[in-house]
């Protein structure tokens, strides 16, 4: 009933793209210009209200819960951070850095940051304030990077941070801090840390359990905490002492809708304005575009969907029959027919937005012939029941997604049917997200995996986690390399990217490492994922973002044209 | 031979067996539920043979035909199949799960309930005990927690459905058998040194067999849709094979663009567990040997 | 009676405790567990997960755990829910106001008509509304519930716009009582049909069983007139196996509105216990069991203590 929970998105940082949608990001209507040109921001006669008026609904199909955003928590959970909290930047839908917390961003030019990349200085926004109007000051954020770095504290996200030291506050609104090494993706990071109160939580008796702040939490962003009546809803009210733009509507409301055709079909008899994280099924893509005033259209994801192998079952570490297998993936009709031809088709497993991205990699090409020729080759020859052998191995693996999503089951149903053509026998082995993505995922005890992922750290294109030899849990590593894959090309060159910090040099290396694991094939990529995103007409601001977690990132300047 | 069996009575006599089966026939639903049971177990197990078409084999050239077109008498599913014969297989799979859970659970229900309600004393606490135990946890505690345990299958599904549904059962007989045990014919059978099997067996449950057939009839209405229940949960039958169960659950999308996915699995599951309550409702009239008396 | 209600308290403890570790074995030895919802979250890794697991005590033996867990209930600390951190008992008992309402509604409804209709059918049996009310009856009990109550949302809300497509009220609204009531509508329909169906075929088999009877026979036969017959005579005896009903159907007051709870967007106890379920939140979860195997032994309880007082005959042992 659930869909996968890994259906959200990510930052990125700078992106080559012109910005199309810079302009009217804060102030402007968003309008589907047709699936070429894709939401574009437009000059509108409508202008925001003088004070906050009315209500937006956003409905989820999952609860957030978790109200003190430096624990662990999962991304439907930050879109009610990015409204009741704030970072020092937020990145806006071209991928650029915006000042939030801070007066400027930081940069090499403006002395923010040292020419190396180790020397931070930063300049907070006066005008910032908690919700309990108490002022937000330096002390907070050193208060913050602390509590971070803290052993105690059951942080969610420690890497980038744990690189700072030294952190000096120099006045009110100004303070410095070193950092160990150069590290990319820290600006990124940066851009995903909603900053706590220290007033608040430095005499809390358990760090990790501030009872009375996570019911009633007290952030800096454009609405306060209202009330939260729990399994239905959340609703935050306008803060009027918001540092930034808006907000322009005197509530928002989270509801919580568990079942996905029911959110749908609140949202098409107008109980909710914005269906939120997993947007609407593409197999309901064609009659929601029909619904009067709503505005229904895909807007893209960093997820990249794939076929991840474990490398440490026998029958994978066979280079041949992973080659065989993407051979015989009927890719396009997985895209077209069964996504309705809402997603990209990739070789990478970076978002096309990603500057980091490689666009000439080798096309996947469908030829089962081939496939065929490729196993024959490699000594893989038919055996009983047609499945073929090698040595013993039978070439016969199951694969396994998060039970529920219906698109996703048609796609592993297809697939099986590619694969016997060529002698592979593939069998569904779906299994509900607690147990999916628990021990069976992370210590690498499925065949294959069937999964959107996102392989970047915000809007970073470092994937040290997925694809570093270091990080294999199964092998005793710290990272989510379940796939096992090593390789010492790959370690090397995210050691380069993550050390350098200017992306014309960075570059090189990633598209290096695309190369790589487009010949290696850890993973089947198979498409970048777009969401239907469905709005009420007449709902003004909406800016779908593919950097970051959820599209009510920027809801402060959401306003109902009148 | 043990004493039980020397007074274990002969073979039920062919009259009150003919009896039982004229006032049956009598009651046209439950004959109309016997004729369409036939039906369509026939048609599940013989049917996908007499159909040209491949119940696995994907067409995405041809999804979502209406039911007629091309030739696919019930149109074609979400990728291309023949609906018809996909609904026969889904038939074969859910029928068996359906019928087979109803026979666990009943006849493990029936002998815990009968064996406490007559035996009583500390038996009776252990048992009835146990089955409060059971009942305690949310059903779908259960079904959660143990479907987590097991790789679904036919085999593995009927005895999750079965296991948790016979304590219903249990306590309406041992309820039943509870109030019958302190009448006369009872009191007068062990008078007359019946042994406890053959008054459990002979006496009791022959007087309590109506309300045991309708707990086994809604059990088998259950079990069918529990089956569709924990597809909807996501420990039902994996794909491709098909069940009524996930058939209707993964129609949910196309409700309004393509409604016959969804009627005819819907159908199929309705009249089959209807079809199961009206012969129970049937058995339960033919049964009651005190309806002679009239 | 006082030593039944005795003897019923020391058996309930045992229960308890039985369930309790029933319970908390097979959950937490069930595959998956609470981290999992964090494994593909950006941003945070395996080395974090490791950490918070055993910060969470959760690599430690079971019975280790079990332990730490029964003492600090014993002390009156039912725990932290995993997911929003606040009071176990606090978050149950936010939720039974949505599940009372919408359950108490229901089963009025069906008790009510459900009975009526079990003893309607009973003695007019084979008429046109025993024919009627069976094959209702059936259709009732065979569609599944999700699809009902979607069936339902599609004609009342979305084509006809009568009812609210779910919701206990107007979001962001005032919430008067006439909105929670028209909000109620739908979904305490839809809970009771199936309901009314299992009481109406209850009360009806069990109708016949007592009609049957020689005292009713004997009753008839005095000359007694039919409605006393039936009202004093029949519906006190055909009462009873109801009343082991009733106490059976107690605890699912607790987890049985699910379906309906989660189509019409319900926040209520069924939709707790399936989202701790699904993310593996242990102290709620076994908080709803404990919760709930209490409620099953009150049921029963007061359904044995109710079949006594009915039926002299039976003896409190």
């Amino acid at each position: 009933m659930e869909d996968d929970p890994r259906t959200d998105r990510t930052p990125r940082l700078v992106t080559p793209r012109r910005r199309l949608l810079a302009a009217g990001a804060a102030t402007g209507a968003m309008a589907w210009l047709g699936p070429k040109l894709g939401w574009v921001a437009q000059a509108h006669a409508a202008t925001p209200p003088a004070k906050p008026t009315g209500q937006i609904v956003i409905g989820f199909s999952q609860e957030p819960t978790v109200f003190q955003p430096l624990l662990p928590h999962i991304e439907v959970d930050e879109g009610v951070y990015f409204n009741l909290f704030s970072a020092l930047w937020r990145v806006d839908a071209t991928g650029a850095l915006q000042p939030d917390l801070v007066a400027e961003i930081p940069t090499v030019a403006n002395g923010g940051i040292s020419a190396d990349g180790t020397h931070w200085h930063l300049k907070l926004n006066p005008k910032a304030k908690w919700h309990d109007a108490t002022p937000f000051t330096a002390a907070d954020v050193a208060f913050n990077i602390a509590l971070i770095q803290n052993p105690k504290f059951l942080a969610g996200r420690r890497a980038g941070i744990d690189l700072i030291e030294q952190v000096t506050v120099i006045g009110p609104h100004e303070l410095r801090f070193r950092v160990k090494k150069p590290y990319a993706p820290l600006s990124a990071i940066l851009s995903w840390t909603f900053l706590v109160p220290k007033h608040l939580l430095e005499k809390v008796a358990d760090i990790n359990k501030p009872e009375a702040f996570l019911a009633h939490p007290i952030g800096t962003g454009a609405f306060k905490w209202g009330e939260r009546v729990p399994g239905d809803h959340i609703t935050l009210t306008a803060a009027d002492s918001y540092h930034g733009v808006g907000p322009y509507v005197e509530k928002l409301i989270f509801k919580y809708i568990p079942d996905m055709t029911v959110l749908y079909t609140q949202f098409q008899t107008g109980t909710v304005d914005y269906v939120g994280i997993q947007g609407i099924s593409p197999d309901r893509y064609a009659a929601a575009r029909k619904l009067p005033d709503r505005i229904v259209a895909p807007a893209p994801q960093p997820f990249i969907e794939n076929i991840a192998f474990n490398l440490g079952k026998p029958v994978f570490q066979d280079r041949a029959v992973r080659e065989a297998l993407y051979l015989a993936m009927d890719k396009k009709s997985i895209i077209q027919e069964i996504y309705y031809g809402l997603p990209t088709e990739t070789e990478s497993f970076l978002p096309s937005q990603s500057w980091a991205f490689n666009p000439k990699l080798p096309p996947h090409r469908f030829d089962p012939a081939k496939a065929r020729a490729l196993l024959d080759a490699a000594g893989w020859k038919p055996g009983a029941g047609g499945v073929r052998e090698k040595n013993g191995v039978r070439l016969e693996f199951t694969n396994s997604t998060t039970a529920g999503n219906h698109t996703r089951e048609q796609a592993q149903q297809l697939l099986q049917q590619n694969w016997q053509d060529i002698g592979a026998r593939m069998s569904i082995k779906n299994l509900p997200p607690a147990v999916m993505w628990g021990d069976y995922w992370t210590y690498s005890k499925f065949d294959t995996t069937m999964v959107g992922l996102d392989f970047m750290v915000g809007p970073d294109p470092d994937a040290t986690q997925y694809f570093g030899s270091g990080g294999i849990p199964a092998k005793g590593g710290g990272g989510d390399n379940t796939t096992q894959y090593v390789n010492p090309e790959v370690d090397k060159l995210l050691a380069q990217g993550a050390a350098e910090v200017d992306p014309a040099k960075r570059r090189p290396a990633y598209l290096r490492m695309q190369e790589l694991t487009r010949r290696d094939l850890p993973y089947l990529p198979i498409f970048q994922y777009a969401m239907v995103q469905g709005v009420k007409k007449g709902l003004v601001g909406f800016t779908p973002n593919v950097n970051v977690q959820e599209n009510s990132w920027n809801a402060n300047s959401w306003y109902w044209a009148s | 031979m043990s004493a039980a069996e020397a007074l274990a009575p002969a073979p039920p006599a062919a009259r009150p067996r003919s009896r039982a089966w004229r006032r049956f026939r009598r009651h046209r639903l439950a004959l109309f539920g016997a004729a369409a049971i036939v039906v369509m177990v026939i048609a599940a197990a013989a049917g996908p043979w007499l159909i040209p078409f491949d119940p696995l084999h994907i067409d995405l050239r041809h999804r979502f035909q209406p039911p007629a077109g091309g030739g696919h008498l019930f149109g074609t599913d979400q990728l291309g199949r023949d609906l018809l014969i996909r609904l026969l297989m889904a038939g074969r799979i859910s029928l068996t799960i359906g019928f087979a859970a109803m026979t666990v659970s009943t006849a493990f229900g029936t002998v815990v309930g009968i064996t406490a309600g007559y035996y009583g004393g500390a038996l009776r606490i252990a048992l009835m005990r146990f089955v409060d135990a059971v009942l305690c946890f949310p059903q779908i505690f259960l079904l959660l927690v143990l479907a987590a345990f097991i790789q679904p299958s036919i085999a593995t599904l009927t005895l999750i459905i079965g296991a948790t549904s016979w304590m219903e059962v249990a306590r309406v007989v041992e309820g039943q058998v509870r109030s019958l045990r302190e009448r006369d014919f009872i009191l007068a059978a062990e008078t007359l040194g019946a042994s406890g099997r053959y008054v459990m067996f002979r006496e009791l449950l022959p007087n309590a067999i109506g309300p045991i057939i309708v707990a086994a009839t809604l059990t088998v209405a259950r079990a069918i849709l529990m089956e569709a229940y924990v597809s909807f949960l996501g420990y039902g039958i994996q794909p491709p094979m098909a069940s009524w169960g996930n058939m209707l659950n993964n129609a949910q999308e196309y409700l309004a663009s393509a409604p016959w996915l969804a009627i005819f699995p819907g159908a199929a599951i309705t009249l089959a567990v209807a079809s199961f309550n009206f012969v129970g409702d049937g058995l339960r009239d033919a049964l009651d040997a005190r309806l002679d008396l009239h | 009676m006082a030593n039944f209600l005795l003897g019923r308290l020391v058996q309930s403890l045992v229960l308890l405790f039985i369930v309790s570790v029933i319970g908390f074995a097979v959950l937490h030895l069930a595959p998956g567990g609470p981290l999992a919802q964090f494994a593909l979250t950006p941003g945070i890794s395996h080395a974090e997960l490791a950490r918070m697991a055993h910060q969470m005590g959760l690599d430690q033996p079971l019975p280790v755990q079990y332990w730490a867990w029964l003492r600090r209930l014993l002390g009156g600390d039912w725990g932290h829910s995993y997911r929003d951190n606040q009071p176990v008992l606090a978050v149950i008992l936010g939720r039974l106001p949505a599940t009372l309402e919408l359950m108490a509604t229901a089963i009025v409804i069906a008790v009510l008509t459900g009975v009526w209709i079990g003893v309607m059918g009973a003695i007019r049996r084979y008429s046109i509304f025993d024919m009627l009310a069976t094959i209702g009856a059936m259709i009732a009990l065979s569609i599944p519930t999700f699809w009902f109550g979607l069936i339902v949302i599609y004609i009342f809300s979305v084509n006809l716009g009568w009812l609210p497509p779910g919701n206990r009220s107007t979001i962001g609204g005032g919430g008067g009582i006439l909105d929670y009531l028209h909000h109620l509508i739908a979904p305490a329909i839809v809970l009771a049909l199936v309901e009314v169906a299992v009481w109406s075929r209850y009360m009806r088999a069990s109708m016949l069983d007592v009609i049957n009877q020689d005292f009713i026979r004997t009753a008839h036969a005095k000359g007694l007139p039919a409605r006393t017959v039936l009202w004093h005579h029949a519906m006190r005896n055909a009462l009873l196996p109801m009343i082991a009903l009733a106490g059976v159907e107690m605890p699912t007051l607790l987890g049985g509105a699910l379906v309906t709870e989660t189509v019409f967007t319900w926040p209520g106890m069924g939709r707790l216990l399936l989202d701790s379920l699904g993310y593996r939140d242990y102290p709620v979860v076994m908080g709803i069991l404990m919760v709930s195997a209490l409620l099953a032994l009150l049921g029963n309880l007061a359904a044995d203590l109710l079949a006594a007082v009915a039926d002299p005959r039976i003896r409190l042992r």
